[in-house]
């Protein structure tokens, strides 16, 4: 119970991905102009991340690790991160047309999404995720790898929902013109960066 | 031995390597197939067919939310053909054929009821947003004349295809030539002045007034009084008054513009 909310605290808050660690900007500012779209982007990154560490994770540590070639990592999980975003796209094309369309083009941009091959990444580095967790090296396994996964995408879904909710207050606002549109969403996604920080401090 | 950029193949690996890519790359390979077969969609062959012969304008008039949208609506036959402007006769000819329904139609234009702008006063200073819809709040308007054109400019900010203007007499002027009738404009106008009228009529009333004449007249300098002289001269009992206006039946109407003549207040216009 307690790594449980050690892995909640540290995936959603004090490493969120995408304001503390700045990976996955690209959809936390392309996909954030409505509530709407960015929760559907959320959930899309959500599944993604936890299903690539549902199978990267094995693959990594029975596969890779005993065959010594832990050098072809990237490469891997990148093709299994593709072939799952092909896969969802596929599905949502069938059964949720909506938020296909809502999400357009970023969501074959989840294959290129750096917080979700973040994740693979920052799973398997058992020494790293450990000490981020609070558990002893030796015990990481495959539970607590897609636990992360899926509240590490939870972490994107809070913040690129707070960003759109923001943003849609600010578009209502009276602002200079030079700052409107993409200025102050990046201003507006630097103050929410300072917000998580004092999450740092826990 | 080790130098920089340098390293030994060790050829065992590099199998190794090879056969997992293959082994991940075929895995995968046939769970997408798997998938793609589970999730194919239907593509609707009538949809794209369809699409294919509208405009691609993607202006909106129709009021769904682009072409591919409407033909969509078509196809699943909620929608009439009739409400896309910008495509041409023929081609609408041919999406009727696709969907197996008889068609005849005329081109179309669009035509502002109302000929006041500056011939009509103001009740009141207005000093704010030029938006039509927005000054129509305060009292409907600040025109005397609580029927006419406001003159800011909402049909000509909505319209695709910058047929619309404001006129030198303060009201909006349409463009026949650039104009594709895909009534944005009647959806947009807050007064309700703009009309789609067949494309081969010569004559149109300028004024939507339906005040008694001297209403009119306390108000504007160029509203029709609706006297009847127009429908009483018409040789072909095109005109008729309804509501203190005349209204054109296009169908009967020959265009001898006996009307535009006889008019008293020259509110019945040519085009």
């Amino acid at each position: 119970m307690a790594q449980f909310i050690m892995i909640v605290v540290s995936a959603v808050f004090i490493n969120n991905f995408v304001v503390v660690q700045f990976l996955g900007i690209c959809p936390f500012l392309g996909v954030s102009k409505d509530c709407k779209s960015a929760f559907g982007m959320g959930l899309a990154v959500t599944f993604v991340m936890t299903l690539t560490c549902l199978i990267t994770y094995p693959i990594y540590t029975y596969v890779l690790v005993p065959l010594k070639i832990e050098f072809m990592e990237i490469i891997v999980f990148i093709f299994i991160i593709a072939a799952i975003v092909q896969m969802i796209e596929m599905a949502l094309k069938r059964f949720s047309p909506t938020l296909y369309n809502a999400m357009g083009i970023y969501l074959p941009l989840i294959t290129t999404n750096c917080a979700v091959l973040g994740v693979a990444e920052l799973v398997i580095d058992t020494s790293q995720i450990a000490s981020l967790i609070g558990i002893a090296a030796g015990s990481m396994n495959i539970g607590y790898a897609v636990l992360y996964g899926l509240f590490a995408g939870v972490g994107f879904t809070v913040a690129i929902v707070i960003m759109s909710g923001m943003r849609e207050k600010i578009a209502r606002l009276n602002i200079a013109k030079s700052l409107k549109g993409f200025p102050i969403a990046m201003i507006t996604a630097c103050f929410i960066a300072m917000a998580f920080y004092v999450f740092a401090l826990i | 031995m080790q130098y920089l950029l340098m390293a030994s193949v060790d050829v065992n690996k590099l199998f190794i390597v090879l056969a997992l890519v293959a082994a991940i790359s075929v895995v995968f390979a046939a769970f997408i197939v798997l998938v793609s077969k589970l999730c194919a969609v239907p593509v609707d062959k009538k949809q794209s067919a369809i699409q294919e012969n509208l405009a691609g304008a993607n202006c909106g008039g129709c009021g769904y939310a682009g072409c591919s949208d409407f033909a969509k609506a078509l196809a699943e036959g909620k929608a009439d053909i009739s409400s896309c402007g910008p495509t041409s006769a023929e081609n609408k000819r041919k999406i009727a054929v696709i969907m197996g329904i008889p068609y005849s139609e005329e081109k179309k234009k669009a035509v502002v009821h109302c000929s006041g702008g500056n011939a009509c006063s103001d009740k009141y200073e207005y000093v704010g947003a030029e938006s039509c819809t927005v000054q129509s709040v305060f009292m409907g308007g600040r025109k005397d004349c609580s029927f006419g054109c406001i003159g800011g400019g909402t049909c000509v900010a909505n319209c695709a295809y910058d047929a619309l203007g404001i006129g030198g007499n303060g009201v909006a002027k349409i463009d026949d030539a650039l104009c594709e009738a895909c009534g944005v404009c009647v959806k947009t106008c807050p007064k309700k002045l703009i009309e789609l009228v067949p494309y081969s009529a010569k004559i149109y009333v300028a004024c939507s007034s339906q005040c008694k004449g001297k209403d009119v007249m306390n108000a504007c300098k160029s509203g029709c009084i609706g006297c009847g002289i127009c429908a009483k001269f018409c040789p072909e009992q095109a005109i008729v008054i309804e509501n203190n206006l005349p209204v054109i039946d296009y169908s009967r109407c020959s265009g001898c513009k006996t009307c535009v003549a006889k008019c008293p207040r020259k509110c019945i216009k040519e085009f």
